[in-house]
């Protein structure tokens, strides 16, 4: 049995991604590893515990959601929530299970307004060691 | 992973690379940063070209010569301050700003109004911030009518608040070696005019006004108290954000090495090179001359001791060091927000985080307009924009950080006795520092209700325009104080707190977060 990274945060595009994993999980017989990467932006001065806090409490609330649409699905589903940030938080997960590939959604904008968001799919796809499946987001 | 078949139960979670630390320990070794890190933020969250390019001139206005004096007394009381900082940063180990300590040490009602007074107090910065990088955007690519027009450096400043807005909103962030290079960059630019403009000074190639520097102007003595306090509210301004250094969890390989390294390189670079350009700039130009360019004085005296196009690049290091301040600037205060909320103290959206971005989305929104919105409206009813915003940040910055310095003396009264270091730098130094600053904000409070006291001699309500700008927002924050109380008492009826007896000799455990959960 290998195991599917899928990069989740609630959006509508990582559902996309969570459905497609699930059904490639229920075909290959594979697990889903559900990962939220979360790295509070910015470093400098207050509160930043109190900001952590916030989005750990996001973050649980979105991942019981994914877990349970992927209990649905009928395949097993394990969460990881790790304090990097997105990308850097799946290639981790996917080098510690030596995962069969990392699945994400995309959001489907275009370049250069990615580049300036930060696209998560666009640095997995240069930086992963693992193959990477991306899944647009429903239109 | 190896026992990755067993599924994790919700909402409990686990991290396969990096150990998320459980409770007491959580925020301080994962925030821990390296030293020079440290000494980045220290020095980039003061922003020392921007703080000289919106201060000088009016220090030199209210103290003429003395300016280089009022700069190194105007430290004292940060530093006093700075201390508490560092200790209620230890009972609190989460980089909490003035309203959790104040909450903790003080009740709810004094910590509501200190985190007010912060979210005011950045709401007037970006005015000042934005007025400057107007200006500056004008004079850097040599459009002298624009920076003349007071509606295209509002329009330039507007759009200044809503680029970096959207900068904290995306959570964009410059790594941090190249915040090293911008840094070093603005620092070995002010101290290349500074050199210059001394070599141009004893060589006789400075204007008819230049004077050789004169070891008098470090003595403050030589100042009536009137004087001292009006130049010291101003020049509090210039150290604001230096004492985020203090909260910051620095990273040491020896955790028995003596802690706060960081700030004390911090401190020695700020104070350097805010005493080589103050004494540089007077002794080139005079003190004259500084008064007349009291809006634009780097970029005056850069262009006379550069000469083109080198001056230009003392300009931009203004430009950057603003930028780089409004980031240290608007993140902060708005999780300060973020936190308030989070304790029920302020409506529940301000604690959102953004589902993509992660960042404090509604509070960096809400605090982005509010800015413009002041700013806007600040320009259209004062002549003097850039001084009374900054007379009246100095008397909010007076207040809470002045607060925070007494909020450690209370914390810890239990604790000041026990040893002599304790009683110094728990007890004593704090509590001064706060007094002084609270004599500062009294003392130049009176002073500001004669409106021929401020700079531009308006008359609001027959008081001082800064006078009234704070006043103002204090009595507006009492209101929504009222207001947030009335609608969800539970926050204040907290019930201040006490340092666990023998907490700072490691004698008891660590007492849980105020803030953190909140008293429902």
């Amino acid at each position: 049995m290998g195991q599917i990274v899928v990069g989740y945060d609630g959006s509508d595009c990582s559902k996309a991604a969570l459905e497609h994993a699930v059904g490639l999980a229920k075909g290959l017989g594979d697990e889903i590893v559900l990962v939220f990467g979360y790295a509070p932006p910015g470093i400098w001065g207050g509160e930043i515990a109190e900001h952590e806090e916030a989005i750990e409490e996001f973050g649980e609330k979105v991942m019981a959601e994914g877990k349970k649409l992927a209990e649905e699905g009928g395949v097993a589903v394990e969460v990881e929530m790790v304090p990097k940030r997105g990308a850097e938080a799946l290639t981790d997960v996917a080098a510690a299970c030596e995962a069969r590939m990392i699945v994400v959604g995309s959001y489907g904008e275009a370049p250069l307004k990615g580049a300036i968001l930060g696209s998560t799919p666009y640095k997995l796809l240069h930086q992963s060691e693992w193959p990477v499946l991306v899944v647009p987001a429903p239109r | 992973m190896e026992s990755a078949a067993v599924p994790t139960p919700p909402p409990s979670t686990s991290a396969t690379t990096t150990p998320v630390p459980s409770g007491g320990d959580k925020g301080l070794k994962k925030n821990a940063i390296g030293f020079v890190s440290s000494v980045v933020i220290g020095v980039a969250s003061t922003a020392p070209g921007y703080s000289l390019a919106a201060t000088l001139g009016f220090i030199a206005a209210a103290v003429a010569l003395e300016s280089p004096a009022v700069l190194l007394i105007s430290f004292i009381p940060m530093f006093l301050v700075a201390a508490g900082y560092y200790y209620m940063n230890k009972a609190d180990p989460d980089c909490g700003t003035s309203f959790s300590w104040v909450t903790k040490a003080m009740g709810p009602q004094l910590g509501w109004i200190a985190g007010w007074t912060i979210v005011v107090a950045d709401v007037i910065v970006m005015a000042n911030l934005a007025q400057i990088a107007g200006l500056y955007t004008f004079l850097l690519v040599g459009w002298d009518s624009a920076a003349a027009s007071t509606a295209a450096v509002t329009a330039v400043g507007v759009f200044w608040i809503a680029l970096m807005t959207a900068i904290v909103l995306i959570g964009i962030e410059l790594s941090a070696r190249t915040q090293v290079g911008l840094l070093g960059a603005e620092i070995i630019t002010l101290a290349a005019f500074a050199v210059v403009a001394l070599v141009k000074v004893y060589a006789g190639d400075a204007p008819a006004s230049s004077i050789d520097p004169s070891f008098s102007w470090l003595n403050p003595f030589n100042l009536s108290l009137s004087e001292v306090s009006a130049g010291m509210l101003l020049a509090v301004f210039i150290y604001w954000g230096w004492d985020t250094t203090a909260t910051v969890n620095e990273e040491t390989e020896n955790p028995d090495e003596a802690p706060g390294r960081a700030t004390v390189v911090a401190t020695l670079i700020l104070l350097g090179i805010y005493l080589i350009v103050a004494v540089a700039a007077q002794a080139y130009a005079g003190v004259d001359s500084l008064v007349e360019n009291q809006e634009d004085v780097l970029s005056a005296l850069g262009t006379e001791v550069f000469g083109s196009p080198l001056d230009k690049i003392l300009i931009i290091a203004v430009l950057t060091s603003a930028a780089a301040s409004t980031q240290t600037t608007i993140l902060p205060t708005a999780r300060t927000t973020l936190s308030m909320a989070r304790s029920r103290a302020m409506p529940k959206s301000l604690g959102k985080v953004h589902p993509r971005f992660l960042t404090p989305h509604v509070s960096t929104l809400a605090m982005g307009a509010a800015s413009i919105v002041w700013y806007v409206g600040l320009t259209l009813v004062s002549e003097d924009i850039l001084f009374d915003s900054l007379a009246a940040l100095g008397l909010m910055i007076s207040f809470y950080i002045g607060l925070t310095g007494f909020a450690c003396a209370i914390y810890y009264r239990r604790e000041i006795f026990r040893s002599v270091k304790n009683f110094f730098f728990v007890g004593f130094g704090p509590a001064l520092g706060g007094a002084i600053l609270f004599y500062l904000l009294i003392k130049n409070g009176i002073e500001l209700s004669n409106p021929a006291n401020s700079e531009s001699g308006d008359s609001w309500l027959g008081l001082g325009p800064p006078l009234v700008i704070a006043g103002f927002f204090f009595l507006l924050g009492l209101f929504l104080m009222a207001i947030q109380w009335r609608a969800l008492p539970g926050f204040f009826r907290r019930r201040p707190e006490v340092a666990p007896d023998g907490f700072l000799e490691g004698e008891a455990p660590q007492p849980p977060p105020t803030v953190a959960g909140g008293a429902e």
